[in-house]
Formats: C-alpha cells, sequence, structure tokens
C-alpha cells in the first residue's frame, strides 16, 4: 500500500519554500477535475547559466503503491533536449529513479536531482543516444537546440497566460491588445511585447 | 563501453568515473554503470532504426533484472525458521571438506542456525530478528531503557543532518512499537511465533531494514572523519562519505560490509559477533573458524572484559545469517546438575515407595 500520509507531507513539504528550490509539485487533475495522490506533477525551473536557463519544465509523477519502496516514476511532459532524457517521450535515465532510490529520499530531493541533471548531463550513460552523440562530437550545435527546444518548449506554459496578460497590461496595453497579441505568437510573452511595440 | 572514453572522445570533465585510470577500478565503474541505470548499452551507437527501441531499453532490463532478483529472493522467507547446525552441514555434503571440517568445529560452540533471505538485506534482518529474540528471551528491560535513549540520540542525529522527519518517523516507530511488543505483560506484547511473524511480513520486516539503514547512515555521516579512510579503501578511492551512504547504506538491497556493521553496532550500543565461514584455512594446515567482535564503541572506555555478544551472526562470502550458541558451560552445567538431582529423587522416592 502506498504511504498516503507521507505523501501529503511532501507535497506540503516541497510547496513550502518552492520559491528558492525552484521545484514544487502539485496533484495532478484528471478529466474529471479530480486529483488523486498517485498521480502528480512536479514543475522545475531551468537552471541558470545553462541552455535551459529561463524555463519551466513539467514532469509527470506516478507513485507506484510500494511508494516510498519504490522509486516514483517520473518523466518529462515538457520536451527536452538533453543526453539523459528522450526526445521522444521524456523518459529519464538517472540513477536514483532507478536502483539507487531509497526511502531516504524524497519527491523533493528527486526534483532537485534532475534540475542538477539538466546542469550536468552525463552524456557516457545516455537515454537519448542521439543527443549524446551530439553532445559529444558537436557541443556548440547541442547548446543551440537545447537552447532552442528551451525556448520553443518550455517557456509557453499555458497556466501562466494571465500572469503575462496581467504583466503586459501594467506596461500600459489595454488587454484586449494583449490577448491577440498573445494568442498571435503562441504565448510567447517577449513576442507579445515586441508586436505590441510595433 | 563506459571503460572507453577516448574513442568516442569524451570530454573529461562530462564523466568524473572515467578520471581515474586504474585498472582497478575498472570492477567499480562497472558496478557504477550498473547503478546509473544499466544504460551502459544503450551508449552504443545505434542505427536511427534502432533508435525508439533503444529508448525503452533502460526500463526493460531493470524491470527484467528486478522481476529474477525478486523470483529468487520469494524462494526464502526474510526470517527463516530455527534450524540445527546439522542443516547447514547436509547443505555442503559434497562440497569442500574444508567447510565440512569448519561446521564441525563450528558445532563445539554453535547448535543451530536461522535463516535469512538474500535479497542484500540479511545483515539487518538477521541483527533486528537476533536482537529482538534475545530481550524476548531475557525480557532484559534495563536494555530496552538503554538503546530506546540511543533511538532518541539518532533521530536527533538524523534531524541535525536535515533529514526531514517524515522520511524516518515511522520506521522508527515500527521498530520501537516491536521492542515494546516483546517485553511481556504490556498490552501490545507479542509471543515469540509472533515476532517471527512480524519479521517475515515483507512491509514490516523492510520498514524495520529502513529502521537500521538510517541509524548507520546517520552514524556514519555524523562520525564522517573516522568513517572517510575506511570509506575511501572500501572505493578505491573514488567514494566520498555522502556518496557511501547514498549509494551503499540507505537504499534496499545494498549488502553491508565492516563499515555498515562497525556504524550500526556502535550507534545503538550493540555489541555483533560475525562467524566467518569461508575456504581460507591456516599456514599450518590447522583450520580455525574465525570470529569478529564489533565492540560497541561507548561500551569499550569502561574497561573490563566485554562480555559475549549476544547477537552472533554467520558469514558466508555474500550473506549472514543468525547462529545460536550453545548453553554456556556454567549453564548447561547447573541445568544437567539439577535434572541429575531431581531424576535421583524421583528414583529415591520409587524405591521407599516399593520398600
Amino acid at each position: 500500500m502506498m504511504d498516503v500520509s507521507r505523501v501529503q507531507k511532501e507535497l506540503t513539504e516541497c510547496n513550502k519554500d518552492k520559491g528558492v528550490s525552484g521545484v514544487s509539485i502539485e496533484l495532478y487533475e484528471g478529466a474529471d477535475g479530480r486529483g488523486s495522490l498517485s498521480h502528480l506533477r512536479g514543475t522545475i525551473s531551468g537552471p541558470i547559466t545553462t541552455p535551459y536557463e529561463g524555463g519551466t519544465f513539467k514532469i509527470n509523477i506516478h507513485l507506484p503503491d510500494g511508494y516510498p519502496f519504490e522509486p516514483p516514476k517520473m518523466q518529462f511532459i515538457t520536451k527536452v533536449w538533453h543526453p539523459n532524457i528522450s526526445s521522444q517521450n521524456g523518459a529519464i535515465c538517472l540513477d536514483i529513479l532507478k536502483d539507487q532510490w531509497s526511502p531516504a529520499l524524497t519527491l523533493k530531493t528527486a526534483l532537485v536531482s534532475l534540475q542538477a541533471l539538466l546542469s550536468t548531463p552525463e552524456p557516457d550513460d545516455p537515454q537519448d543516444a542521439v543527443v549524446a552523440q551530439q553532445y559529444l562530437r558537436d557541443y556548440p550545435t547541442f547548446v543551440a537546440t537545447a537552447r532552442y527546444w528551451t525556448e520553443a518548449f518550455a517557456k509557453n506554459v499555458n497556466t501562466g497566460t494571465e500572469e503575462k496578460v496581467q504583466k503586459l497590461m501594467e506596461m500600459g496595453f489595454p488587454e484586449d491588445l494583449v490577448r491577440t497579441a498573445l494568442e498571435a505568437v503562441n504565448g510567447d510573452e517577449n513576442l507579445a511585447l515586441e508586436k505590441l511595440c510595433s | 563501453m563506459h571503460n572507453s572514453p577516448a574513442e568516442d572522445g569524451v570530454e573529461e570533465e562530462c564523466c568524473s568515473l572515467n578520471s581515474n585510470p586504474s585498472a582497478a577500478v575498472d570492477s567499480v565503474l562497472g558496478q557504477s554503470a550498473l547503478r546509473l541505470g544499466l544504460g551502459v548499452g544503450s551508449s552504443q551507437t545505434p542505427g536511427p532504426d534502432e533508435y525508439d527501441w533503444s529508448s525503452f531499453r533502460d526500463d526493460d532490463i531493470l524491470h527484467q533484472q528486478s522481476n529474477i532478483l525478486e523470483e529468487e529472493a520469494e524462494k526464502m522467507l526474510c526470517v527463516g525458521e530455527k534450524e540445527p547446525l546439522s542443516a547447514l552441514a547436509a547443505e555442503y555434503q559434497s562440497g569442500s571438506p574444508i567447510l565440512l571440517e569448519k561446521i564441525k568445529m563450528l558445532s563445539e560452540h554453535y547448535s543451530g542456525i536461522r535463516r535469512t533471505r538474500g535479497d542484500g538485506n540479511c545483515f539487518f534482518r538477521s541483527f533486528m530478528f537476533s536482537y529482538l529474540e534475545h530481550i524476548l528471551e531475557t525480557q532484559d528491560k534495563a536494555e530496552v531503557y538503554r538503546i530506546k535513549s540511543d533511538i532518541e540520540e539518532c533521530k536527533k542525529t538524523l534531524q541535525n543532518l536535515g533529514y526531514a522527519d517524515f522520511t524516518f518517523e515511522d520506521y522508527f516507530d515500527t521498530f520501537i512499537e516491536l521492542l515494546d511488543g516483546v517485553i511481556q505483560g504490556g498490552e501490545g506484547s507479542i509471543s515469540a511465533k509472533e515476532l517471527l511473524q512480524k519479521c517475515q511480513d515483507r512491509s514490516y520486516s523492510d520498514s524495520m531494514v529502513m529502521f537500521f539503514r538510517f541509524v548507520t547512515s546517520g552514524e556514519i555521516r555524523r562520525r564522517a572523519e573516522f568513517f572517510e579512510p575506511f570509506i575511501l579503501g572500501f572505493t578505491n578511492g573514488i567514494g566520498t562519505v555522502d556518496q557511501f551512504c547514498k549509494t551503499s547504506v540507505e537504499p534496499m538491497g545494498e549488502e553491508s560490509d565492516h563499515i555498515h556493521i562497525t556504524a550500526l553496532s556502535d550507534t545503538l550500543g550493540v555489541a555483533v559477533r560475525i562467524v566467518y565461514l569461508d575456504r581460507s584455512s591456516c599456514d599450518g594446515g590447522v583450520l580455525n573458524v574465525n570470529h569478529h567482535d564489533f565492540v560497541a564503541s561507548q561500551d569499550a572506555p569502561e574497561g573490563g572484559n566485554p562480555s559475549r555478544p549476544f547477537v552472533t551472526l554467520l558469514y558466508r562470502p555474500g550473506h549472514y545469517d543468525i547462529l545460536y550458541g550453545k548453553l554456556p558451560p556454567s549453564l548447561s552445567l547447573s541445568l544437567s546438575l539439577y535434572i541429575y538431582i531431581y531424576i535421583s529423587s524421583e528414583s529415591l522416592m520409587a524405591l521407599w515407595r516399593r520398600g
């Protein structure tokens, strides 16, 4: 049986300092609008001075019945260009999510480890062979691709639309124009601003 | 794959594991490769067609591997029934004569064995059962009182080290509950049979293993300076205390070594005797069954002759089981004397009645 009370404590603990840690967890709400403690969604911010800087990455978290004796199943929802993350399906190659998991670890420490993985890829132990080859043979192209993917997939987060609208309105643009502009550029705040200024 | 960075033009900084060219490290690297999720195979350069398939490989292999391990482990209970030492000899009937000779020597001092599951947690399970069974048999309340205060200290150590309470408190509670349970006369008192059942119950048993893993890890980290040289020796100079605890102490199924035993024995103040059963023999051809006593450091400074540890485990390379000593000579002597007097008086009575 999954340890429900522990999961609840973990959620509280993780979200307490999400401003500092850059990681947070929420319940995944299904189509019926109801969440379950075995299906969660994690968010990590891309570490600075990496090609992932400025991106917000969503992670699908499934807790098996044996949690915390069994590791949580994690997979990137947001597309990432990284040697240890599948560019196809977001599968992650990280020891602590496999045989090095321990009940002494938490969902928060696992997400923080994912952040660390973004900072220090391990191309010799890849999940995505194509990305790993590129990382090893043509590092500049790897960086450019990773940065492009971050711009394209990790910055257009729909959930933040209202905040963006608010922000652009505070700059003095009327709401309807802001919304049309944002829609036209697929939610990219900077492009919307350019559009509004032009 | 992992050991040939040059071919692929790997930049040194991306894989710290490869920075040490020593051949001795190779086996460790192999292990690390396994630890890193068995992704070694996928670093081969697959053609574009194989690509999709290779991205699922990791999980598949890991899943299959854990299934095999699980299957093997389930053939044996977490903690088995007590068996006479002859059961051990039977195992080696067609095996090494050295081992058979050693088992014969063992039988001079030991009477029985209790096997534990070989899933990497066997040291902790053996220690757990042996200790609790001893408390149940002796009803040593002073010892329970003593170890509880040590457990309180362990808890503080973990808190000071930054472990969140919810990660360990349940496992601590499980052990304390059982500790209280084996003392008879209370509300939750349990019998020897119930103790065995609890230790055989997977979730109970695993929770207690985690309790021991936490206190062991806490002790190693608390006395990092003391343990560091041993850890460096153990990992061929590439491991830190933190890494060691994270990869070799805290995950379930990681086997225990001298470092774990020393730390656990020290932190809980419980001495452990390990009896070694292997094929080694002395130079002169004289066989000897070696043993090593881990005397809890907190007992040591008091001097005097430390009593013989009551937790005695049998170590065969890669595995620990529980060993049962014969009754101490003084006790068995007084017992036989008592039986002798009893029988004599009975026969005297019978004679008297007849007469």
